[in-house]
């Protein structure tokens, strides 16, 4: 899915009310199956682009246009559908929830929006066993290590399918085996035709092939 | 299959935070059985007391008695009757034209606390309906003949609670139980000659006995005319005189009368009420005084009933919105994942809405049941007959107000949802 962002900014208010801009008259394009990298220290705006282009909050001005969705004009409830059915998240943090099963968390987001397709069970439990997690698919999300946590989070990305997928350090306090299966996995994604915007410090993504890196803090494209 | 899942994040998160749901719902349902109780046992003296007075319109007793205490001794067997009563009154009210029937009452002695009445054989054939068990070759319609003053006729709940039957033999007394200055008329011992069947009144608490024996049990010459002097046995003496001629002076503690039309009613409550040595008193218009006194306290019960039960589903309140708190950043989570407001305050007002139905559900089971196991101890000490499993109107009030507020609590904590800017949550990140 095509991509295109035209001058956004965004800015948030700090502890004493004072403004200061995240994002500043940001403008790109990404051509459907681009990988997009974006460089850039901490605080530098990369996750809220990330939660720009996901519709999950909406710039200060500007629009961002995905396909045939024009996200920056859709309702709320809109932009939820669209997060569901059209992007795929990789968070740091997991963003599992810790009351259902491992199985359950990969077909949560469809499941809540009425979208699972069927033999659903079959195909997450398939994608489950291509990250590694064979035969944890009941078990409880705080029974599983940090590395099996992450790949969770990819299996959940891997069965729906996306058209975009973010990831934002995906990698980021995993071990090298994971770091492998999370890496191998949004390569497969990149292979599916899927459009990805990934942030990351590790150097295993060195070498991933990105159709252009994003400074945030300098504001080059290379 | 959207529905199902939604269902089935509920039950996760029900389990996930389980003793909250668990304390949550066992106080809704205390506050429950609580009110259930109340309702019920208010409910069960209300008709008890209704259904009683529609036997006999009007009572006459000796001059002084109240009418709540003519109505309480005679009609409920509760209280004791004040001083006495000429026989001659019912003898002199059965010629009257406008009375249908009318039965002289006795009361003296007691049996286990239970007081013993002295009736006659139309007054068992008014009452009762029919016998459960009767000594074989008696009939029912002439149970106390003057040939044998030591039969007894026990209510249902006696036979029950002190399980007596026919041929049985117990002695009355007088004085409290266990006091040291009771006296039992061993020396005349009555047998039961029939158990009623129940009536679900204060019949099925009463033992009948013939009205002579009253008067002979306690002749002059007794062997406890000694304690005539005692002030508090003489009290236990009230509904019969001690003659002072060595014969049974033929007193009553009160007579009950059957009219021929309420006018009648009123008449004879207006004469025998001025007139001297008597006292009258309407049933009905005593019952309706002492029922409006209990749908008082029945509203001051509800009122507090109520009240425990909104504090309840206040403190569940809170602990909904504790636990919004507490799962904030999860929703946070599944809003990134493009899961909708709808579903996720769906979830919580779910949720809630589960607690406060399965409450009231195990409330009302809870309080059917403790009225079931309180039933023999309700019913002897308040001398009603309760129905345990019969729901009262004041329950179904409690079932609408419990699951109504439940529904608004519950709607705000989604509102609440609805409202929370979820996204910050993932920002803080």
């Amino acid at each position: 899915m095509e991509v295109i962002i035209k001058g956004i900014s965004k800015s948030y208010k700090d502890a004493t009310g004072e403004s200061f801009a995240v994002i500043k008259d940001l403008v790109l394009e990404l051509k459907s199956g681009a990988v997009l990298r974006l460089k850039g220290a901490s605080g530098s705006g990369k996750t809220t682009l990330m939660n720009i282009v996901s519709g999950l909050i909406l710039p200060d001005s500007g629009t961002v246009k995905a396909g045939d969705f024009e996200i920056t004009a859709m309702s709320e409830t809109g932009r939820d559908r669209f997060r569901a059915e059209n992007i795929g998240y990789v968070f740091q943090t997991f963003n599992l929830l810790s009351p259902f099963s491992v199985i359950e968390n990969v077909y949560a987001p469809l499941a809540f929006a009425g979208k699972l397709p069927e033999k659903f069970e079959e195909k997450a439990i398939a994608v489950l066993n291509e990250v590694g997690l064979a035969g944890l698919e009941k078990r409880k999300i705080y029974h599983l290590s940090v590395g099996q946590r992450q790949r969770v989070c990819v299996a959940r990305v891997l069965f729906s399918n996306p058209r975009i997928i973010l990831a934002d350090e995906p990698t980021a306090s995993l071990d090298t085996e994971s770091a492998k299966t999370v890496y191998r996995s949004i390569e497969k994604c990149r292979n599916n035709g899927s459009t990805i915007i990934f942030a990351s410090h590790d150097r295993i993504f060195d070498d991933f092939n990105s159709d252009m890196v994003f400074d945030l803090e300098t504001g080059r494209v290379s | 299959m959207r529905a199902a899942f939604i269902l089935k994040a509920v039950m996760h998160n029900m389990k996930h935070r389980c003793s909250a749901v668990v304390i949550s719902t066992i106080s809704i349902a205390c506050a429950f059985a609580f009110l259930s109780a109340i309702g019920n046992v208010t409910f069960g003296l209300a008709t008890t007391a209704v259904n009683s007075s529609l036997s006999f319109p009007l009572v006459i007793g000796p001059e002084g008695s109240s009418d709540t205490q003519l109505v309480m001794s005679t009609v409920f067997n509760i209280d004791k009757p004040k001083g006495t009563l000429e026989y001659s009154v019912f003898e002199e009210l059965i010629k009257d034209k406008r009375v249908a029937s009318a039965f002289p009452v006795a009361r003296a002695d007691s049996y286990m606390g239970i007081p013993i009445t002295g009736v006659n054989s139309d007054f068992i054939k008014e009452k009762s309906n029919g016998f459960i068990k009767l000594k074989e070759g008696f009939v029912s319609d002439n149970i106390f003949p003057e040939s044998d003053l030591h039969r007894a006729v026990i209510g249902f709940k006696i036979a029950e609670r002190y399980g007596l039957t026919v041929d049985d033999k117990f002695a009355g007394s007088h004085g409290h139980v266990g006091d040291e200055n009771a006296h039992r008329h061993d020396d005349f011992q009555y047998y039961v000659a029939g158990v009623m069947n129940p009536i679900n009144g204060p019949e099925d608490f009463s033992i009948y006995v013939n009205l002579r024996a009253v008067w002979k049990i306690h002749e002059k010459g007794d062997e406890h005319d000694d304690h005539n002097a005692d002030n508090e046995h003489h009290e236990h003496h009230e509904g019969c005189d001690h003659g002072t001629d060595g014969e049974a002076h033929e007193t009553l503690s009160a007579i009950l009368v059957k009219t021929v039309n309420p006018v009648a009613t009123s008449e004879l409550e207006r004469e025998y009420s001025s007139r001297s040595g008597t006292s009258a008193t309407d049933v009905a218009k005593t019952v309706r005084r002492v029922v409006q006194y209990m749908n008082k306290a029945e509203t001051a019960a509800g009122f507090f009933s109520y009240g425990t039960l909104l504090i309840v589903l206040a403190m569940v309140f809170v602990t909904m919105v504790m636990a919004i708190n507490e799962r904030k950043k999860e929703m946070a989570m599944m809003r990134t994942l493009g899961i909708g407001k709808l579903p996720i305050s769906l979830t919580v007002m779910i949720e809630s809405m589960i607690i406060t139905v399965a409450g009231v559900l195990a409330g009302v089971v809870l309080g059917h049941f403790i009225l079931w196991y309180l039933k023999p101890l309700i019913d002897f000490n308040l001398g009603i007959s309760l129905e345990p499993f019969f729901v009262t109107k004041v329950e179904i009030q409690g079932i609408l107000v419990t699951l109504v507020s439940g529904q608004i609590l519950s709607l705000v904590a989604m509102l609440r949802i609805y409202n929370m800017n979820l996204v910050e949550e993932v920002a803080k990140d």
